[in-house]
């Protein structure tokens, strides 16, 4: 048995596995059964968007932020479009910004009933999938009711929303969010407590905070180490600072404090949705803009609090109707690079990674645009 | 602190190294010589009074005359924010690598290097990852870049 | 009525071959090929059947409808499912192991098979009253870990290859907590042969071993989650966990080999169901209704429970499923066969 020779071997996770979401390839050095070392092959989702929003005027690079991020399209139609008006100083009507915050915070709980859904589905569990969509589903037929889409919205414009809201749309939309709270606790009573559930997630993937802050790591994973870290709340935009919510955090910083953190978000949202319902104002929805529509010259970064974290963008003008440059940042871009940190030489096996990678909640447009 | 108190705070600290530039919206944008990124960077992340502790976004720019490198930077703790760029000739498109003060940017640079054509001193990881991995033509961000193999549709 | 049994099968279709004018020995022979084809006819029905009931419930769970177009409540989907896969092209890899390649899914397939020569079905409706049926039972399901090994390595590819290891090792890990438990009961019946272990628990309901034995329940208990794991099923359905190994041990499978791992999963499902109820319920004892119909209508509750663990709880990761048997199971069953044992011993027991 002397010259028994063992060596690390290559296992290429991806770009077609069901547990990357998309098209992730995950190079992993594996010892036997444990992963040594893991490194994100991307770029096979890459769209070259921000190079085509070079060539389109400024409300014509609206639809090409729904491919950014298909899963919140909202989300990064209010990243482009708050950085316009605030580039170009267009004042938004009071009631289109209402109708923003609860476009955005409904999409942000079909996010996360999505991410809900898949990282169980990633552990095993079929079920809480199918429910997760179900109670999405709702979300989604309010959407396809405002502005005709189920995926990628295009519904926010330069200084308001494309349309008002359907006549009947404020009753349905709080029988929805009734029928999501009511299911929250199926939500956590078929996971919580499992211990199944907890032996896959709980120790798992452990991040610190400033650890993962160095790495630009924000959203849901960074309040999972105990920052409160929430754009809505640090640097308010649109009208979230009228809201009463909280930031919800917890200190473990692994898989299930992501997960819970995810879920009390939802909670969260539900409240914010139902006191934009409440404070609703009658008026305009939209401040028109020129034809011609040209800001001045400048340069602006904008963030938003996007499900996945910091969403930026950063759009530099030089008075012409086009953008000189539109960069994009994703959550999800600075999360599948601090993959590696957390992974490397803790020992974890396949099944460990495919829960990190659920509950890291990544999604490769927003890395490739 | 407001952003007046931080635009005077910062334009008066740092050796003057940070210049306020009027272009710079919602946020102070500021202007360094790219000599200088390294010690501004560290500077500004050590500062007690700002700690910026992570990196929003990197990225290149090209202006038509010249290139630019754009970074953002935000604090999670004093919530303040605030961005600094520098000017690169075409000829000499090179920078240092600021990974040792926010680690984070190490996907930004290489993503600057592969679309721009910016050099990063003291990468060590500078691989092709949003382009095919034998791509060979150029960086198309670039204003200049046009495709070899860009074929128009015929007209009907 | 006269009673259902196996023998007057046999005889009847003895009987019908002789106006055939056929002799001695082929008649025989015909007959026994003939009864076992409807055998197997009749647990392909049940496999077809589990198939069509695990998605209905699957739906149902999810508050889905499930198969709906083909026949009532989609009664026929998988017959028609089966079809199509018998239809498709059979997708070899080029750098197979050829022998072993074929091999392993008619193995999976005629072990599942195997082990329905001695479960009694009925008072009377058993095939073979081995008098070591348990036993044999075990040594022919295992059969199972050599042909998932075999697909594993004949498929030559690295997925497969761990789905088939991984198999292996689990199957053989809850193969001991599963005859642990087992044994107990065989401690109480004095007998392997499965139709004594039946007519020992005849009479009333306190005479089935679950109730019998001083911790029947426990030993159910660790038998079904054993078994769940021998059936490769959720939580234990690691060699085919899709997340991880995208499909495991049949990933290169296709059309009828694909379909033969696939039903031989639902045969083995009803196997360890039928063994439970054999063991712990009574087998066919019951009332008024005959007893057939009393061991059908228990090993589908049986079987019912095993789904519903599987559409309710997510994976277990490998090791901890390995720590799962080795540091908990196998001690409690074998502590609960000693205190089993003592019990029969000092005669504390019904």
């Amino acid at each position: 048995m002397g010259d028994l020779r063992t060596e690390e071997f290559v296992v290429n996770m991806g770009p077609v596995h069901p547990s990357t979401h998309g098209v992730c390839r995950l190079m992993l050095t594996m010892n036997g059964e444990q992963i040594v070392d893991a490194e994100p092959v991307i770029g096979y989702l890459h769209r070259a968007i921000e190079k085509i929003c070079e060539n389109r005027t400024y409300p014509q690079c609206i639809p090409m932020m729904d491919r950014f991020e298909y899963v919140t399209a909202m989300s990064t139609n209010e990243l482009f479009c708050l950085a316009t008006e605030r580039l170009a100083e267009v004042e938004v009507p009071e009631r289109a910004e209402y109708i923003r915050v609860i476009m955005l915070e409904l999409n942000r709980i079909a996010s996360h009933l999505i991410f809900y859904g898949t990282t169980a589905m990633d552990c095993g569990a079929l079920t809480p999938f199918l429910w997760g969509l179900r109670e999405r589903e709702l979300i989604i037929d309010l959407f396809e009711e405002t502005c005709g889409q189920r995926l990628t919205y295009n519904y926010f414009r330069i200084g308001g929303v494309a349309n008002d809201l359907p006549i009947d749309f404020v009753p349905k939309c709080r029988s929805a969010l009734d029928v999501i709270e009511g299911k929250m606790s199926d939500y956590t009573g078929i996971l919580n407590n499992n211990p199944i559930w907890l032996a896959r997630l709980k120790g798992i993937g452990t991040a610190e905070a400033d650890h993962a802050l160095a790495w630009g790591v924000t959203g849901p994973v960074l309040r999972a180490c105990g920052v409160a870290h929430d754009l809505r709340k640090d640097d308010p935009y649109s009208i979230y600072d009228r809201f009463d919510f909280e930031v919800p955090i917890a200190q473990e910083g692994d898989c299930y404090a992501r997960y819970l953190v995810r879920l009390e978000e939802i909670r969260q949202s539900i409240k914010i949705v139902r006191q934009a319902l409440d404070g609703l104002p009658e008026g305009e929805t939209r401040t028109k803009i020129k034809a011609n529509f040209k800001p001045p010259a400048g340069e602006i970064y904008t963030r938003i609090e996007n499900s996945r974290g910091e969403m930026g963008i950063y759009i530099q003008s030089n008075g012409d109707k086009k953008p000189l440059r539109v960069k994009l940042r994703g959550g999800s871009y600075n999360q599948l690079q601090f993959l590696p940190e957390i992974v490397r030489g803790k020992g974890y096996l396949i099944a460990d990674l495919v829960a990190i990678f659920a509950t890291f909640d990544v999604i490769l447009p927003e890395v490739d645009r | 602190m407001t952003k007046e108190e931080l635009t005077a705070y910062v334009g008066g600290h740092f050796d003057g190294k940070l210049k306020l530039l009027d272009t710079g919206r919602y946020d102070p944008m500021f202007e360094i010589q790219p000599g200088d990124l390294l010690d501004v960077a560290r500077a500004l992340r050590d500062d007690s009074r700002l700690q910026f502790d992570y990196l929003c976004s990197m990225g290149g720019v090209d202006t038509g005359e010249h290139l630019e490198v754009v970074y953002s930077i935000a604090s999670s703790k004093t919530k303040s924010r605030l961005d600094f760029k520098f000017s690169l000739p075409y000829d000499k498109a090179e920078i240092d690598s600021i990974q040792e003060v926010w680690p984070g940017i190490n996907w930004y640079e290489r993503e600057a290097w592969e679309l721009y054509g910016i050099n990063v001193r003291n990468h060590g990881n500078l691989k092709r990852f949003l382009l095919p991995d034998d791509w060979d033509q150029g960086h198309p961000m670039l204003k200049n870049w046009d495709a070899p193999d860009f074929i128009r549709m015929p007209e009907r | 009525m006269e009673r259902l049994e196996l023998k007057h099968i046999f005889s009847w279709l003895h009987d019908l071959l002789v106006s055939t004018g056929l002799g001695e020995p082929w008649l025989s022979v015909v007959t026994y090929l003939m009864l076992g084809a409807m055998m197997f006819g009749a647990l392909s029905v049940i496999a077809l059947f589990l198939v069509w009931w695990e998605r209905k419930i699957s739906a149902h769970v999810q508050q889905r409808f499930g198969p709906m177009r083909n026949g009532w409540h989609g009664w026929y989907q998988t017959i028609m499912d089966a079809i199509k896969l018998l239809q498709k092209e059979d997708v070899r890899v080029t750098n197979r192991d050829k022998f072993v390649f074929f091999w392993a899914p008619v193995i999976c397939f005629v072990a599942a098979f195997l082990a329905y020569i001695v479960i009694p079905f009925g008072d009377g409706l058993i095939v073979a009253d081995f008098n070591i049926g348990i036993l044999y039972i075990m040594a022919v399901t295992t059969f199972t870990i050599i042909s998932l090994l075999m697909a594993g390595w004949g498929s030559n590819n690295k997925y497969a290859l761990l789905g088939g290891m991984r198999s292996a090792a689990q199957m053989v890990s809850y193969e001991i907590p599963m005859v642990a438990s087992i044994l107990v009961v065989i401690v109480y019946s004095g007998s392997l042969s499965m139709v004594d272990i039946v007519e020992s628990q005849s009479g009333m309901i306190f005479n089935w071993f679950i109730f019998k034995l001083p911790f029947g329940p426990i030993a159910f208990i660790t038998y079904i989650i054993a078994a769940t794991a021998e059936a490769n099923r959720v939580p234990f359905d690691l060699p085919e966990a899709e997340h991880e190994l995208v499909a495991g041990f049949n990933i290169e499978y296709s059309g009828m080999k694909f379909a033969m791992f696939f039903l031989a999963e639902f045969v083995n499902m009803f196997t360890v169901s039928a063994i439970a109820v054999t063991l712990f319920f009574g087998g066919w004892n019951g009332w008024l209704l005959p007893s057939w119909l009393w061991f059908l209508g228990k090993t589908l509750l049986v079987v019912l429970l095993l789904m519903l663990f599987r559409w309710s709880y997510p994976r277990l990761r490998v090791d901890q499923l390995m720590e799962f048997a080795w540091k908990f199971l196998v001690p409690l069953t074998f502590a609960n066969l000693l205190v089993g044992a003592a019990f029969k011993y000092l005669g504390w027991y019904w």
